[in-house]
């Protein structure tokens, strides 16, 4: 196999396993407990930032050509936990400010404000990340392995996000067909029933606010390292929607529909338009993406609401309807 | 005080625009509860529709005029050939954000798609200047000033006094009730989606002359502010809206004076974040709790 | 009784009615006839307000027929039923919260010609003369009596030929469900509309009734003009289906 063809494929398995992380970051949320985070983008903006800033040395570095806060040049693998902390950190901040008072539509409004303000910041205060040019030559953490050649360091990344992924993953598995995971699932569908069982709703919201907030950095994190590059314009407030439409087409609360939903929409997408007979202009390119991602996204909500791999689970029809009428939402569980 | 005089001016005329967009946005969500975030990309169209027409010769006014008409059109063609199959099929309120948002993004790249990455303008002439005291605004931007007051003040009594306004309120209230009172439930839906798109198409045209240069995805950034503006003032309420967008407009365009203009969104954005913590419901709405999406 | 019967305002001839094809209401026969209050009670569950509904097109209709003055308006849309002549009071969310008590009242005319509204009004205020005070409060804080007694005028507006009143007094304090239901409906039957009144307050709807009708399980049990149903012992029998 060519360099060529051994980098395509191990970046097109870096994407599954990053943006499978951020998917089931978003489906705790959205999927699980029915938060519609319209500031994902955010966390998982913070985990590639916090990144750059932990790996990369002082900003005075390499001619000083890019202004930065911190600079502190850890090893792997802090500058990803710390990515993690802070992922959770600012989710349970912006948590705090929209969770607790506001209506649920007001919620999603404000946080789709405050991912917009999060990037003008980001742009326009250039001490803090670097403005609009955002930060480059962040370090991969396999590239300082002695003794490797360039391709072997590309491979034993890919084996970090294939644990990072598993591990979310059983996480995830753990999680979601849990005790807990019905109280989150209860939340969702049925908020004034988990309230008279004693649990609190608000509280089950925080959390996977801040779970999934963790989970978005997290893969924020591994992009960067990646890439070695993170600007504003990678985390602009509609990137959000791309996950949302993972989550629905994979299925709602489904570990693996959503793992393979997010393979579908968040890298098959783009692959694909790059093999239509409608030549290589970028913008064209782009905007089909948006088209068929959009497209898509109503496509499932009306003829598979549930997604291709349904959440799985015993239920007998009750109060309200969630998302659609084949969705599986409206249905209070019974221990398996 | 000059500079503060001066930045009020252009406060004056974003909280102008952002007057006449937030009625339009608020108008419909209050008579069908859908958080419609197509808005900006039905300004973003009928702006382009008042562009391609000035580029033909015809004058920004009448260009404005048709591109309401379109705006109005589309708005209302989005509503019966989409939003209303999908809430008849049975999809909730948090599903039909998310179906607007995947109308927004599928209107914003297809004319992307067609227009190209580039910046437009407007062929218009800005008018002759008028002083006051220390404070200039082009003749432009004093119409533009003009037809927020007109449309404002027009939706209000509209709303106030007439038979279909009234039941434009009391649909917004108690759906149910109102169809035993005899009222056309769906053709007042209909109604609401088409003078929420001619206003969207009156502001897209509005924002995009005062902004000089516009690309096809302008108006979807410019949805942001206004949700601001209609969430501070209370989402649902047009007098709400109105004070929502004064209070946004003149906060950016002072803090921009005084403070780093590239951060004035941000000063917006956090006073209504501000708000929202003292008062929940933004100041001026009296629906404080949720309701189903009105069929 | 049947469409035959040409003087009833509104005949229901073997009503089925549900939700989800779940039978709620079965085989119910009434007539309603103009300046007559007739009523419906039973006990909790019996089906009567699935009875109302099934009438204003808000529940599933299973089968049967609905004649308003002679013309069939079985699964007939709600709006449409207005048109007709046929006008009723929900139990909840009963007025438009965020308009005025004239507001609610110019609403409530909406079908009427334009100038004949305001006249129209006029003429409610005079029969509920305790809401004349009262026109520019917002409905939503209005106590419940005088927000009951809005409803019922709203409804009135269009001049209907037929009225149903889901449990009017549910809610209302001992005082005001006399005022409801002693003081104001024997009034409104005067000027000739044919009121249906469901109840759970069974004696005191009786007092006003021209005729009772009992519900137990869905199913009209007994009809009997009120007069002959004037006890508690009387009544309990009935309740019971001993009747």
């Amino acid at each position: 196999m060519s360099a060529a063809t051994q980098y395509y494929i191990a970046t097109i398995l870096v994407y599954i396993a990053v943006n499978a992380i951020a998917s089931w970051g978003l489906d705790l949320q959205f999927g699980v407990t029915g938060v519609l985070n319209f500031a994902f983008i955010l966390f998982q903006a913070a985990g590639a930032y916090t990144t750059a800033m932990l790996s990369l040395g002082p900003a005075s570095g390499n001619g000083g050509f890019q202004r930065y806060l911190v600079g502190v040049h850890l090893p792997f693998p802090l500058p990803i936990l710390g990515a993690m902390l802070v992922g959770a950190a600012l989710s349970a901040v912006v948590g705090l400010i929209t969770l607790r008072r506001l209506r649920s539509d007001y919620q999603a409004m404000v946080m789709l404000v405050v991912s917009v303000v999060a990037t003008v910041v980001a742009e326009s205060v250039l001490g803090l990340a670097n403005g609009s040019a955002g930060l480059s030559l962040i370090p991969n953490p396999a590239e300082g392995l002695a003794g490797l050649a360039r391709q072997a360091q590309t491979w034993v990344f890919v084996g970090i996000c294939a644990v990072c992924m598993l591990v979310v993953g059983l996480l995830m598995y753990a999680l979601v067909y849990s005790p807990y995971g019905r109280v989150l699932r209860g939340t969702r569908e049925n908020e004034p029933a988990i309230e008279a069982m004693g649990r609190n709703a608000t509280r089950a919201r925080m959390q996977v606010f801040v779970l999934g907030g963790a989970l978005g950095a997290l893969s924020g994190a591994l992009l960067a390292e990646f890439i070695g590059a993170w600007a504003p314009s990678d985390w602009l407030y509609p990137e959000t929607f791309v996950f949302f439409t993972a989550v629905i087409v994979g299925g709602r609360g489904s570990v693996s529909g959503v793992a393979v939903g997010s393979a579908l929409v968040c890298v098959g997408v783009q692959q694909a338009v790059q093999y239509l007979p409608i030549g290589g202009d970028p913008t064209v390119l782009a905007s089909l993406e948006w088209i068929i991602t959009g497209l898509l996204t109503m496509l499932f909500l009306w003829v598979r609401p549930q997604g291709l791999l349904p959440e799985r689970r015993r239920r007998f029809p009750a109060a309200e309807r969630v998302l659609a009428p084949g969705d599986v939402g409206g249905a209070v569980e019974v221990d398996a | 005080m000059a500079v503060f005089l001066s930045a009020l001016g252009f406060g004056v005329v974003t909280a102008a625009i952002l007057a006449i967009s937030a009625v339009g946005f608020t108008l419909q969500f209050s008579v069908t509860n859908v958080f419609n975030l197509s808005f900006g990309s039905v300004m973003t169209i009928s702006g382009f529709v008042a562009y391609w027409l000035n580029s033909a010769g015809l004058g920004i006014w009448p260009a404005m005029a048709v591109a309401a008409i379109a705006g109005g059109a589309l708005s209302l063609a989005i509503n019966e050939l989409l939003y209303e199959p999908f809430i008849r099929h049975g999809v909730n309120l948090f599903g039909m954000v998310i179906v607007t948002i995947s109308v927004g993004l599928i209107c914003d790249h297809a004319l992307q798609a067609i227009v190209g990455p580039s910046f437009f303008s407007y062929e218009a002439p800005a008018g002759k200047a008028f002083h006051f005291a220390d404070f200039v605004l082009t003749g432009q931007e004093l119409a533009i000033i003009g037809i927020a007051v007109a449309l404002t003040v027009l939706v209000q009594a509209a709303l106030q006094y007439t038979r279909l306004g009234k039941a434009m309120r009391g649909l917004s209230v108690n759906p149910s009730l109102a169809r035993a009172c005899g009222v056309p439930t769906r053709r007042v839906i209909a109604l609401a989606w088409f003078v929420s798109g001619v206003l969207a198409g009156i502001g897209g045209v509005a924002l995009f002359l005062d902004i000089s240069t516009f690309t096809a995805t302008t108006g979807s950034e410019f949805l942001i502010v206004i949700i601001a503006a209609a969430v501070l003032g209370g989402i649902g309420s047009p007098r709400g809206a109105v004070l929502g967008a004064l209070v946004v407009g003149i906060v950016t365009e002072v803090g921009a004076a005084y403070w780093n203009p590239e951060l004035k969104d941000v000063l917006a954005f956090s006073v209504l974040i501000v708000v929202l913590l003292v008062r929940p419901q933004g100041l001026f709405s009296q629906l404080a709790t949720e309701r189903a999406v009105a069929r | 009784m049947s469409a035959s019967d040409s003087t009833a305002a509104l005949v229901l001839d073997s009503v089925s009615a549900g939700y989800g094809g779940h039978e709620v209401v079965r085989g119910v026969s009434l007539s309603l006839h103009p300046g007559r209050i007739e009523c419906v009670v039973g006990p909790n569950g019996a089906g009567k307000s699935t009875l109302l509904r099934a009438i204003t097109g808000d529940a599933q209709f299973l089968g049967g027929r609905i004649w308003l003055g002679g013309s069939d308006i079985s699964r007939m849309a709600g709006n449409r039923l207005v048109r007709r002549g046929l006008a009723w009071v929900p139990q909840l969310d009963d007025v438009f919260t965020t308009l005025t008590v004239r507001e609610n009242l110019e609403l409530g005319g909406f079908l009427l010609p334009r100038r004949r509204v305001a006249a129209r009004v006029d003429e409610l205020l005079d029969l509920f003369p305790l809401l004349r005070s009262l026109t520019s409060r917002i409905a939503g804080r209005l106590s419940g009596g005088e927000r009951k007694l809005l409803a019922i005028a709203r409804a009135l507006m269009p001049s209907p030929t037929a009225l149903l009143l889901d449990e009017p007094t549910a809610g209302l304090s001992p005082e005001m469900t006399g005022l409801v239901l002693e003081g104001q409906l024997p009034r409104l039957s005067e000027s000739g509309v044919a009121v249906l009144l469901v109840e759970q307050r069974a004696i005191e709807a009786i007092e006003i009734s021209a005729r009772v009708h009992v519900m137990v399980s869905g199913e009209i049990r007994v009809s009997r003009p009120a007069a002959e149903v004037r006890d508690w012992d009387e009544l309990a029998r009935l309740f019971l289906g001993e009747g």
